[in-house]
C-alpha cells in the first residue's frame, strides 16, 4: 500500500533521512522505533508532505505520492495524527472533528464516522462544545486520534501517540488503538518510542538510527534482538 | 454649563460609536489578514483607498445612482465594492504576496523582512498610482443624508439633545451588518473553519487536506475586501484622496492591537475603543493632537496589554 | 589595520564621487549628489538597529525629524551655529533612541515594528501642533561660512560625504567588534545569544542609540541643505520608509547595503520625477515600489548579497571569508583518556531544590530536586515529554519556576537572566541546534567567549582553544550553516566551552548522530571531564549515557523516578517499565 524508497531528506541541506526505505502492506500494523533524532518524525513529514526529500520515491496505492501536493495526500486517504498533538486549540473538539473530516470521503461518512469515534472515546462526546486547548494531554491525544479517523483513512499515522502521557492513559490509548483497528480494519504505521507496546501488535517493525534503518524484522524477530532493548537501555 | 458639558460628552460619544463602528470593519479586514497568515500588510490602508474610489465610481459611473437614489446608493456601491476589491485581492495574493508567504517559506526567517517590504513596495504602487489615475484633487461621494440628522431628545426638558447624524448612523449599521455575516461565515461554515484552521496551526491543517495557501489566497481577498467596504462607507462621509490611506493605516494597526492581534472579530472592539477615544479628545484636546492621542493609547496598549483587550495569548510559540 | 585595508573599494568610490562631485556645478545635480550622500547616511542609521539585530524599524523618522527641527529651531530661536547643532542633534538623537528602546525593547517582532511606527506619527501631529507647519531658516548673507549656508553646492556634497565616511568607519567598526557579533547574534537567535552570555537588552539599547544619533545627525544636515523643514518631510511615514528601502535595496547588515541603495534609487526616482513629474505626477513613487516588489521577489536580502552570492558560487576562493577549509574535513578529534578510577567529588556546585513549573494545567516539572559536585558528570534521562528540557530552561533561567530554588555555589539564582547565569558559570547546548548560520564556526564560538573576556584579541584566543578542544580546528572558518550534525554538535559544545563555564548543561548531544558519531562526541565529554569540568548532560537513551555519567537521575512525567549510579538505574525495574512500556517486562519475564 504505501512504499517508501530510498528516502534522503532533512532540514536546511543537512539530511536526517540517510536513504530510508520501508513498505506498509494493506491491513498491516508497522512500527518505527528508535531513539530522538533518529529521523522518525522526519520520516512522517515526508510521507505527508510538510518536508520535500532531496531524493528518493514514495509510492501510495496507484499514486506517485511526490508528486501529490501535500494538501491532497489525505485526501487519497492517508491520515496523520502528528508528533505533540497539534489540535487546533481555538477550536472547539465538534470542530476539530469536523476538520478532520475535510477529505471527501470524510465528508460523505460523517454520520458513520462520528458515531463510531464518540463511541471508541467517549470522553470527545463529553467535551464536545469544550475549546480543544483547554483539554488534557490524553484528551488532546484521543482528539487527535478521532480527528484522523473521521478523515475515513485507508492508512493512519501516528506519531508517538504516548509521548508526555502517564503510563496508564498510554495504556488506554494503545488498547483503544487496537479496538480501532479490530474494528475499523485499518491500516497502521506507527512511530513509538514505548518500544513494547509498538511491537506487540505490530506485524512487522523497523528500528531507526542515525537516519537509517538498522534493523527490520516480524515482531516476534525484532522482540527477540537484544539491539532493540540496546537502544534504548544501553545494556 | 453643565447641561451644555453633558450635552458635548454625548455628542462625541454619539460620533465616535458611529465613526467606530466603522474603524471597526475596517480593523477586522486587516485582523482577518494578520490572523490567518500573520502577514503584516502595509498596503491595507491603500486598498482601503482603492475601496473608496471604487465606490465612488460604481456610484458615479455605473447607473447605481440611477438604480438607487442617490440617498441609499452611496452604500449599494460602498458594498459593491466588496466583491470587486476581493478580486483584486485574490489577483495580488496570487502574484505576489504567495511568493514571500505560506508554508514555502514559514521555516525562513527571512521570509518576514521580505513580506513587510513587499507590501510597502505595493503600498508605494498603489497611491502613487491613484495619484495618476485619479487626480490629486479631493473626491467625495455626495448624499443628501450626510447633512441631515435624527435628533435625540430634548431629554431633560428642552435642554439637551444629541443629534445623530444620518449618512454616519447607516455607515455604522451596515457595518455592524457586514461584521455579523463575516462572524457566522467564520463560525459557521466549513470555509471559515478551514480559514480558522489554517490559522491555528497551518501544519495540521496541510495534514487536514486543506491547501493552507489557498486559504491564505482566501483569506487575504477576503480582509481586503472588507476593509474596501468600509473605506465605502467612509467616502461616504468624508472627502478623500490617494494618499488618504497613510491617515488610516495607523488607525487599523491600532485598533487590531487593541482588540488583540490574531484574534479575527475583537479588533472590531478595537477599531470602535478607537472612534471614541478620537471623538472624545476632541473635548480637551486641540483637534490636531486627534492622532497623537490615537497613539498614545496605541503605544499604552502595546506595552500593558500586548495581547489586546480580546486577544488570547496571541503569538504562537 | 585589516579593518582599513578591507574598505579600499570604498574609499575608491569615495574619492571617485568627490571628484564628480566637483566637475558637476548644475546646482540640481549637485543637490542630488548631495542627498544620495544623506539617504545613504540614513540608510546606515537604520542598518545599525535593524539590519543587524533584525528589528524591523519602521519609525525611524523620529531620529531624523528631531534632528532636522533640532538645527531649524536652534538657528531661529538662540542663533546657533549648524556647526555646533549638527553634533546636538547627534546627542538628542541617541537620548531619543535610548528613550524609545527602553521601553519599547519588551515588544518581539511585529510589536516592535508597529509600535516604532507610532513614534515620529505622534511627533508628527505634535509639531504640527505646536505651529511648525513649515520652518524656514534665516538667510546668514553676511557669514556664510559660519552657518553653512555655502553659495556653492559642491561643498554640501563634500560635508556629506565626510559624514558618510565617519559612519561607514562606525559601521564598519562596529561590524568587526564584539558590539557587531552581539548584534548578528541577537538577529540570529536571541535566545542563543542569551544563553551564550550576551546582555542582550544592553546591546539593543546601545544599537538604537547609536543608530538615533546618526539619524539625529543625517536630519540636522538634511534641514542645513535644504533650508525649509516640515513635519510631513521629516517625520513622514515616508522618511523611514526610505531609510528601508535603500538598506533594503543594496543589502541588510552590510556596510554596502546602504551606499549601493542610496545610489541607484535617489537619481532613479529624482531623473524621473524631474523628467516626468510634470506630466505623470507619482510616476516616480509608482517606479519605487515597482522597484522594491520586483527587488524582494528577486533578491530578498539585497543587492549587495546577491552579488556576493553570485561571485562566491562562480568563483569560490575569491572571497576569503569562508574559502579556506572548506573541503569538509573529516572530524577526528585525537584525544587522550587521562581519566582513570571513580571520580573524586568535591563540593556541591549546584543545587535544585524542589523545583517545580506548570504550564497550564500540565505539571512539566514536578518537585525536582537533585545537586551535582565539582566535576562529577550527571545524566538526566526519560522518555520524551519527562520535562528534561525545562529543567535545563529553568537551570539556566529562559524559565521562571513557580517554586522551588536553584542554588549556585550557595546563591540562589531563580529570576536571574540567562546571560547572568552565563556570566556565574552556566554554559548549555540546545537539543534543537541554535548556530548563528551565516557566521564561521570561530565567529560562533567567539559569541560564546565574550561573557569573560575583557577584548576582542582574548575573546578570540578563547574561542580557538575551545574549539580545539572539541577537535574542530580543521573546520573553524568554514560556514555553520554548511556544517554536518556533528560538526554543528560540537561547535555548541565549543561556543558554550569558549564562556568558560563551570558547569555545562548539554542538551541531547546525541541526538541524530550515528553510531561512530555518537562515540566522537562521547570522547570530547569524557575528555573534558577528566578535565574536571562539571557536566549535567540530558539523553533520552541510556546506551551512550552509561559510558559518560557518574550518576543517574530519571525523570518521568516532570517528577524524579529513580537516582542512582548507573548500573543501577538502568536494571530498576520502574526505569525499564518507563521505557519499554509494562507488556515488555511481562515478556521478559515470561
Amino acid at each position: 500500500m504505501l512504499e517508501v524508497e530510498n528516502i534522503t531528506a532533512g532540514y536546511s541541506g543537512v539530511p536526517v533521512l540517510k536513504g530510508v526505505s520501508i513498505s506498509v502492506g494493506e491491513g498491516e500494523f508497522v512500527s518505527i522505533v528508535g531513539p530522538n533524532g533518529a529521523g522518525k518524525t522526519t520520516l512522517f513529514k515526508t510521507i505527508s508532505g510538510t518536508l520535500t526529500p532531496m531524493a528518493g520515491s514514495i509510492r501510495f496505492e496507484q499514486s506517485d505520492l511526490l508528486s501529490t501536493p501535500p494538501a491532497r495526500r489525505p485526501h487519497l486517504g492517508i491520515a496523520h495524527v502528528p508528533e505533540g498533538r497539534q489540535v487546533f486549540p481555538s477550536l472547539t473538539v465538534m470542530d476539530n472533528l469536523e476538520l478532520g473530516a475535510y477529505t471527501e470521503a470524510g465528508r460523505r461518512d460523517w454520520s458513520r464516522n462520528i458515531e463510531r469515534i464518540l463511541a471508541w472515546l467517549p470522553v470527545l462526546a463529553e467535551r464536545r462544545n469544550q475549546l480543544a486547548g483547554t483539554l488534557s494531554g490524553g484528551e488532546q491525544q484521543m482528539l487527535a486520534i478521532g480527528r484522523g479517523l473521521a478523515s475515513s483513512p485507508k492508512l493512519l499515522m501516528l506519531d508517538e501517540p504516548s509521548m508526555g502521557l502517564a503510563p496508564a492513559i498510554a495504556d488506554f490509548i494503545f488498547e483503544k488503538l487496537i479496538e480501532i483497528r479490530r474494528e475499523a480494519g485499518l491500516t497502521i504505521l506507527l512511530v513509538e518510542q514505548r518500544v513494547a507496546e509498538a511491537l506487540e501488535f505490530a506485524d512487522h517493525g523497523y528500528v531507526l538510527e542515525a537516519g537509517r534503518v538498522v534493523l527490520e524484522g516480524t515482531n516476534e524477530a525484532l522482540r527477540a534482538d537484544d539491539r532493540v532493548r540496546q537502544a534504548y537501555l544501553g545494556m | 454649563m453643565t447641561v451644555q458639558l453633558v450635552e458635548n460628552v454625548l455628542q462625541a460619544l454619539a460620533a465616535g460609536l458611529l465613526v467606530g463602528a466603522i474603524y471597526g470593519l475596517m480593523c477586522v479586514g486587516l485582523a482577518l489578514i494578520f490572523g490567518v497568515m500573520r502577514v503584516i500588510n502595509f498596503a491595507q490602508g491603500d486598498f482601503m483607498m482603492l475601496g473608496m474610489y471604487a465606490a465612488f465610481y460604481l456610484f458615479g459611473a455605473f447607473g447605481i445612482q440611477a438604480l438607487f437614489g442617490s440617498a441609499l446608493g452611496p452604500y449599494v456601491a460602498a458594498i459593491l465594492a466588496g466583491p470587486i476589491m476581493f478580486a483584486v485581492g485574490y489577483i495580488i495574493h496570487l502574484t505576489l504576496i504567495a511568493r514571500v508567504t505560506g508554508t514555502r517559506t514559514a521555516a525562513e526567517a527571512e521570509g518576514h523582512f521580505a513580506q513587510l517590504i513587499l507590501t510597502l513596495g505595493i503600498a508605494l504602487i498603489l497611491q502613487n498610482g491613484g495619484l495618476i489615475v485619479f487626480g490629486s484633487v479631493l473626491a467625495g461621494i455626495q448624499t443628501p443624508l450626510s447633512s441631515s440628522a435624527w435628533e435625540i431628545g430634548p431629554m431633560w426638558g428642552d435642554f439637551l439633545s444629541v443629534f445623530v447624524n444620518k449618512s454616519r448612523a447607516i455607515s455604522a449599521f451596515l457595518s455592524v451588518a457586514v461584521i455579523i455575516a463575516l462572524t457566522l461565515l467564520i463560525n459557521r461554515s466549513r470555509l471559515g473553519k478551514a480559514l480558522r484552521a489554517a490559522a491555528d496551526n497551518p501544519e495540521a491543517a496541510t495534514y487536514m487536506g486543506i491547501d493552507v495557501d489557498v486559504a491564505h489566497r482566501i483569506a487575504f481577498a477576503l480582509g481586503v475586501s472588507i476593509t474596501a467596504v468600509a473605506g465605502g462607507f467612509l467616502a461616504v462621509n468624508y472627502p478623500f484622496q490617494p494618499f488618504v490611506g497613510l491617515e488610516y493605516v495607523i488607525i487599523m494597526y491600532a485598533g487590531v492591537v487593541l482588540g488583540g492581534l490574531g484574534s479575527i472579530i475583537g479588533p472590531f472592539w478595537g477599531g470602535m475603543t478607537i472612534g471614541l477615544v478620537q471623538q472624545l479628545s476632541t473635548l480637551v484636546l486641540p483637534t490636531q493632537l486627534q492622532n497623537t492621542a490615537i497613539f498614545v493609547v496605541f503605544l499604552l496598549i502595546i506595552f500593558l496589554r500586548p495581547q489586546g483587550f480580546f486577544g488570547r495569548v496571541a503569538e504562537r510559540t | 589595520m585589516q579593518n582599513i585595508r578591507s574598505l579600499t573599494p570604498f574609499f575608491i568610490f569615495a574619492a571617485a564621487y568627490a571628484a564628480t562631485a566637483l566637475l558637476v556645478t548644475n546646482s540640481y545635480y549637485q543637490l542630488m549628489l548631495t542627498m544620495v550622500l544623506v539617504w545613504a547616511c540614513f540608510g546606515l542609521s537604520w542598518n545599525v538597529l535593524s539590519g543587524y539585530t533584525g528589528l524591523v524599524s519602521f519609525g525611524h523618522a523620529a531620529f531624523f525629524g528631531i534632528g532636522a527641527y533640532t538645527t531649524a529651531l536652534g538657528q531661529i530661536h538662540f542663533d546657533l551655529s549648524p556647526w555646533f547643532l549638527i553634533p546636538v542633534a547627534t546627542v538628542l538623537g541617541g537620548i531619543s533612541g535610548l528613550l524609545i528602546g527602553f521601553p519599547t525593547f519588551r515588544l518581539r517582532g511585529v510589536y516592535f515594528a508597529l509600535a516604532m511606527l507610532a513614534y515620529p506619527l505622534a511627533l508628527l501631529y505634535v509639531f504640527e501642533w505646536l505651529g511648525y507647519q513649515e520652518v524656514t531658516l534665516p538667510m546668514k548673507r553676511d557669514t556664510p561660512f559660519a552657518y553653512m549656508q555655502f553659495s556653492d553646492h559642491r561643498i554640501y556634497t563634500l560635508i556629506a560625504l565626510a559624514m558618510l565616511i565617519i559612519f561607514v568607519l562606525v559601521t564598519r567598526w562596529l561590524e568587526k567588534s564584539r558590539f557587531g557579533m552581539a548584534l548578528l547574534a541577537i538577529k540570529q537567535n536571541e535566545a542563543a545569544a542569551e544563553a551564550a552570555g550576551i546582555d542582550t537588552l544592553a546591546w539593543k539599547l546601545r544599537a538604537i542609540a547609536l543608530s538615533g544619533a546618526i539619524g539625529g545627525a543625517v536630519g540636522a544636515f538634511y534641514a542645513v541643505v535644504l533650508l525649509v523643514v516640515t513635519p510631513i518631510s521629516v517625520f513622514g511615514m515616508l522618511v523611514s520608509a526610505q531609510a528601508l528601502t535603500v538598506t533594503l535595496f543594496g543589502g541588510v547588515a552590510t556596510v554596502w547595503g546602504p551606499v549601493i541603495g542610496s545610489a541607484i534609487l535617489i537619481p532613479l526616482s529624482e531623473i524621473l520625477h524631474a523628467e516626468l513629474g510634470h506630466i505623470i505626477p507619482g510616476i516616480q513613487g509608482v517606479i519605487f515600489g515597482v522597484a522594491i516588489v520586483v527587488l524582494i521577489l528577486a533578491a530578498p536580502e539585497g543587492l549587495f548579497w546577491k552579488f556576493r552570492d553570485f561571485v562566491q558560487h562562480r568563483w569560490p576562493g575569491l572571497i576569503s571569508t569562508s574559502a579556506e577549509a572548506a573541503v569538509g574535513a573529516p572530524v577526528t578529534p585525537l584525544l587522550k583518556e587521562t581519566r582513570q578510577g571513580p571520580v573524586t567529588r568535591g563540593n556541591v556546585i549546584l543545587d535544585v531544590r524542589n523545583l517545580s513549573r506548570s504550564f497550564g494545567g500540565l505539571k512539566a516539572v514536578d518537585d525536582v530536586s537533585f545537586s551535582v559536585r565539582e566535576g562529577q558528570v550527571l545524566g538526566i534521562i526519560g522518555p520524551n515529554g519527562a520535562g528534561k528540557t525545562t529543567v535545563f530552561n529553568l537551570l539556566n533561567g529562559f524559565l521562571k519556576p513557580d517554586s522551588g530554588k536553584v542554588l549556585l555555589d550557595g546563591k540562589d539564582m531563580v529570576g536571574r537572566k540567562p546571560h547572568e547565569l552565563c556570566a556565574a558559570g552556566v554554559g548549555r547546548t540546545f537539543q534543537i541546534m541554535r548556530p548563528f548560520a551565516r557566521m564561521s564556526v570561530t565567529d560562533n564560538v567567539v559569541i560564546g567567549a565574550y561573557v569573560h573576556a575583557a577584548d576582542d584579541a582574548e575573546a578570540r584566543r578563547l574561542a580557538v582553544d575551545a574549539i580545539e578542544r572539541v577537535g574542530l580546528t580543521a573546520a573553524a572558518n568554514r560556514i555553520a550553516g554548511e556544517l554536518a550534525t556533528i560538526e554543528l554538535r560540537l561547535m555548541e559544545l565549543a561556543r558554550a566551552l569558549a564562556g568558560k563555564p563551570r558547569i555545562l548543561l548539554l542538551d541531547e548531544t546525541l541526538a541524530g548522530l550515528g553510531h561512530t558519531e555518537a562515540e566522537t562526541v562521547i570522547g570530547v565529554i569524557r575528555k573534558l571531564a577528566s578535565e574536571g569540568m562539571t557536566i549535567v548532560i540530558i539523553e533520552h537513551t541510556m546506551q551512550a549515557m552509561v559510558r559518560v555519567a557518574d550518576h543517574f537521575v530519571v525523570l518521568d512525567h516532570g517528577a524524579v523516578l529513580v537516582e542512582g549510579p548507573p548500573q543501577a538505574v538502568i536494571k530498576d525495574p520502574r526505569v525499564i517499565e518507563a521505557y519499554l512500556g509494562k507488556k515488555w517486562m511481562a515478556h521478559a519475564r515470561s
